[in-house]
């Protein structure tokens, strides 16, 4: 099974975010970049599909530079090779450019399935994925938790709303985007790290592929968000405000 | 000389000569000859192909015979003193120490038994120099003779738990020995009660002989072999404690196949000689877990037996097991008490980064652990901005190079509420003394519980990033509240790099201890006795007893536990095992809890972020009547005027405003 698994690189979770000048994004100096964290997830299940059944697992992503180290990340956890699709200007791109893009790059791959995560930990679209699977004309599914190969193609196990799951019988190739935290994640290692730079990584500039850059939808500018403190006063018997608490614990601070 | 001048005088008493046989005939000579050569092929078959497989094992890419100074001294106070086997042990050390010294003594007087089975004696029981050496060797004799007969009532009679196998039983062949060494003293000994010129000075002289060199092949297939191994052993270690060397190339990843057991090693693991201290100290073992430091260390000379040092088989598997090696809290009384030079450390960690860099352990704790190291460069996987807003609210200065000391956190003091009850602390003393220092925005975990669980990639990294911080920022001395962190930064990250100066909170205490104000019992409400644990990595690892202990001192009566100082009992903690989940047998916190408590101090004082958490949750299980828990800093900072206190109430009601 080939599997293609797209990743981003987003800035590190909690950085100390600023606004550039331009206000239409926030300044990347002094941020440290991660693997987004619901592409980390769609790595290790195809990893875990390759283990099962053998295969190859390529790792494609886009941006400047210092998306190697996150290419090289993936490598070192086992991908097998990788495709980095090179521009300093891919904010300039919608999710259309940025799928269009990556559906030239991975043409002739030919891969039985293509695993993203489910959104971007900065601009958490969820677009990505879905329209490079209409670019590619194949079927795709999105927030899945599971995945398993059968006879005819796939069975993935897809989470909907307030509880719900769903079970879906797919042919392949197919694209799936996935949610994170069903599994448990590898981590990296000295060897892995050692095999990694052995490892091909093909680079293809972003100029070179000819797409129609146009944007569908423009950033006009961003902003932090104001932090409210609030206090409620929780009412009642003290078995009432307990249940309320107990309610407001689990649903709003989700600590429960 | 009270004892010396008797010995002269003795070697004048007529009855006081030892009786040799004067004559041997050539069948005599020959059959000596024939024995010594079958005892010495016989010794050798054994003993050759232990010697071979030790030097057919991977060189050790950094070892440096160099500087000679402290090898000297190991050897002249490990060996010859045998200080180490007194110190842990004073009675049946004593007794060991006086059958090595007889031996030593008895070097000369055996090969003169020898040679005067060839004609050639050199020693003459009549002379000066011969009677008063041998009576000096018949003193040692005496010695040898009563403490290796004790010696075999103590591990035949008393039984001590630790002598024994893992499956329960004595060894025998220590017994065989231990009469051989009564039969070789009592022969030696008889001589001096037979008539010169009869029968019974040849039997004596014969017996004495067989003995010897039936002793002499048995040492390499017992584990006597130490006699001969253990001396070199001392000599060549590495050296530092707990001295983890770095991966040799790019195929090196720590303890995999029998291919990565270095000669060190294997000298080591063929030296030991089954005492047990290690076991008896080692908190794993001591509550129940699998872990037995003996047993990794016969395990891999189980291995080496079985495969040679030229296996691709893997070292975890038949002969020691992977849960074994990550259940080690690395705290070192293992290798601190080895008296034959073992250093058990690298071999565990070995063993464990031959499993993490390799990517084999799979634990789910663990991997957690690796990735917030890895995501979020701290070990508690909290976000930085925590950290940032802890800084802000106790108005820690930032560290600019113009301050004399950058404070580090580390991940507890960071993120850990009660390591930050003890930065307030130690903060409070610092701008009580008008002390300058600033903390780093960038800091980083230092890689300590990576370290110690073999993950050299996230350790490396961690290492490297610090080290780069800390050259930008220009920074010259370091003061840390947590042990982990100093051993890490002076030692562990000499491998990628020059650290800056760094000191324990403790030492700074103690240096500024006539600064700081005393206080009456009653003032700092302490009324009871404080007991002082020490932290493995303060103490063992650092050599440090006496700071803390002043610190305790100036503010109430110190006790000491059953086990403290370098006999100290792990908390638990230490070697990444906070962050694993610590799942059979008791656990080792409530078991140092315990003793603590048996001292019946109302205080437990602590030096270390880990331990103190580690007490925390072992004393919340105690409930009521529990004694309080403090750190050092806390200790200290309690007894100053409240005035400088004030301004850290304000921030700490700030704080709990702002929690809720």
């Amino acid at each position: 099974m080939k599997i293609i698994v797209a990743i981003k690189q987003v800035p590190e979770r909690d950085a100390r975010i600023r606004i550039d000048s331009a206000g239409k994004w926030i300044a990347l100096d002094e941020i440290e970049f991660r693997m987004n964290e619901s592409d980390a997830y769609a790595l290790e299940e195809a990893l875990l599909l390759k283990e099962a059944h053998g295969g190859e697992v390529v790792v494609l992503s886009a941006g400047p530079e210092r998306v190697g180290q996150t290419i090289r990340e993936a490598l070192a956890k086992g991908a097998d090779r990788g495709i980095h699709i090179a521009s300093d200007k891919l904010g300039e791109y919608d999710a259309l450019g940025v799928a269009r893009l990556m559906a030239a790059a991975i043409a002739d791959e030919q891969a039985d399935l293509i695993l993203t995560g489910l959104q971007s930990d900065d601009l958490g679209l969820g677009q990505t994925g879905v329209i490079l699977a209409e670019l590619l004309g194949i079927p795709h599914s999105s927030l899945i938790l599971k995945i398993e190969k059968t006879e005819a193609g796939i069975r993935v196990l897809r989470e909907l709303e307030d509880g719900w799951f769903q079970h879906i019988e797919m042919t392949t190739p197919a694209l799936l985007t996935i949610q994170s935290g069903n599994t448990r994640l590898r981590y990296a290692t000295l060897m892995g790290i050692k095999k990694a730079r052995s490892k091909e990584l093909r680079v293809v500039e972003a100029d070179a592929i000819s797409v129609d850059a146009a944007r569908c939808v423009s950033l006009d500018s961003v902003a932090l968000p104001s932090r409210q403190k609030t206090t409620q006063m929780l009412t009642g018997t003290p078995a009432e405000a307990a249940a309320a608490l107990v309610e407001k614990l689990q649903q709003e601070v989700r600590v429960l | 000389m009270p004892v010396v001048s008797p010995i002269f005088a003795a070697c004048w008493l007529p009855g006081l000569t030892l009786a040799e046989p004067v004559h041997f005939s050539l069948v005599e000579k020959l059959l000596l000859a024939a024995l010594i050569a079958a005892s010495g092929w016989l010794f050798w078959r054994r003993f050759g192909v232990i010697a071979r497989r030790i030097l057919a094992a991977r060189k050790d890419a950094d070892f440096h015979l160099f500087p000679l100074g402290r090898r000297c001294w190991d050897f002249f106070w490990e060996v010859l003193c045998q200080a180490k086997v007194i110190r842990e042990r004073p009675l049946p050390g004593l007794a060991h120490a006086f059958v090595f010294w007889s031996f030593l003594a008895f070097a000369l007087v055996t090969a003169n038994h020898v040679a005067t089975g060839f004609g050639v004696g050199f020693l003459d029981p009549g002379g000066f120099f011969g009677r008063l050496y041998f009576l000096i060797a018949a003193i040692f004799a005496l010695a040898c003779a009563v403490s290796i007969a004790g010696l075999f009532v103590r591990r035949f009679v008393v039984r001590p738990v630790w002598l024994a196998h893992k499956d329960k039983t004595v060894s025998w062949e220590s017994g065989v020995i231990a009469g051989l060494i009564f039969l070789l003293m009592a022969t030696y000994l008889g001589a001096y009660f037979v008539p010169d010129g009869s029968l019974a000075v040849r039997l004596l002289w014969w017996a004495h002989t067989l003995t010897l060199l039936s002793f002499l092949p048995l040492v390499p297939h017992t584990k006597h072999l130490h006699l001969i191994l253990s001396p070199v052993t001392v000599f060549l270690s590495r050296g530092g404690f707990s001295e983890i060397p770095p991966l040799a190339d790019d195929d090196d990843f720590g303890l995999v196949t029998g291919k990565d057991v270095t000669q060190l090693t294997a000298l080591q693991v063929y030296s030991c000689v089954e005492c047990g201290r290690c076991t008896e100290h080692c908190p794993a073992a001591n509550t129940g877990k699998e872990l037995n430091p003996r047993e990794i260390i016969l395990g891999l000379r189980g291995y080496l037996n079985e495969f040679g040092p030229a296996s691709e088989e893997s070292l975890l598997g038949r002969w020691n097991s992977q849960q074994a090696a990550f259940q080690c809290t690395t705290c070192g009384s293992c290798e601190f008490q080895c008296p034959v030079g073992i250093e058990h450390l690298p071999v565990i960690v070995g063993l464990r980064r031959g499993a993490v860099n390799t990517g084999e352990w799979e634990d789910e704790h663990g991997g957690k652990l690796f990735l917030a190291l890895e995501r979020s460069g701290n070990a508690l996987g909290m976000a930085h901005s925590e950290r940032e807003k802890f800084m802000a609210r106790e108005e820690l200065p930032m560290f600019d190079g113009s301050q004399e000391y950058c404070l580090w956190l580390g991940c507890m003091g960071g993120y850990d509420p009660k390591g930050r009850e003890i930065i307030r602390s130690f903060v409070e003393v610092m701008r009580y003394l008008g002390t300058s220092y600033g903390v780093m925005r960038r800091e980083k975990c230092t890689g300590d519980p990576a370290r110690r669980l073999g993950n050299d990639l996230v350790f490396q990294q961690l290492a490297e990033a610090n080290l780069e911080t800390l050259a930008q920022n220009k920074v010259k001395k370091i003061v840390s509240i947590c042990p982990h962190c100093v051993r890490t930064i002076s030692e562990d990250w000499k491998a990628y790099g020059t650290p800056p100066e760094i000191e324990h909170h403790s030492e700074f205490l103690a240096r500024h201890q006539a600064r700081l104000p005393k206080s009456a019992a009653s003032q700092t409400g302490q009324t009871g006795q404080t007991v002082f644990h020490d932290p493995c990595y303060l103490g063992r690892y650092r050599n440090v007893y006496e700071e803390p202990r002043a610190i305790v001192r100036a503010h109430g009566d110190l006790v000491e536990a059953e086990r403290s100082r370098e006999r100290s009992f792990c908390c638990g903690a230490g070697g990444g095992l906070a962050f694993l989940g610590e799942e059979q047998g008791a656990r080792v916190s409530e078991t140092r809890v315990e003793q603590l408590v048996a001292t019946g101090a109302t205080t437990i004082g602590a030096a270390c972020p880990f331990c103190n958490t580690m007490f925390r949750d072992a004393l919340a299980s105690r409930g009521e009547g529990a004694p309080q828990l403090l750190d050092i800093a806390q200790i200290a900072a309690a007894a100053l005027p409240t005035s400088v206190k004030e301004s850290d109430s304000l921030n700490m009601q700030e704080e709990r405003r702002e929690e809720k």
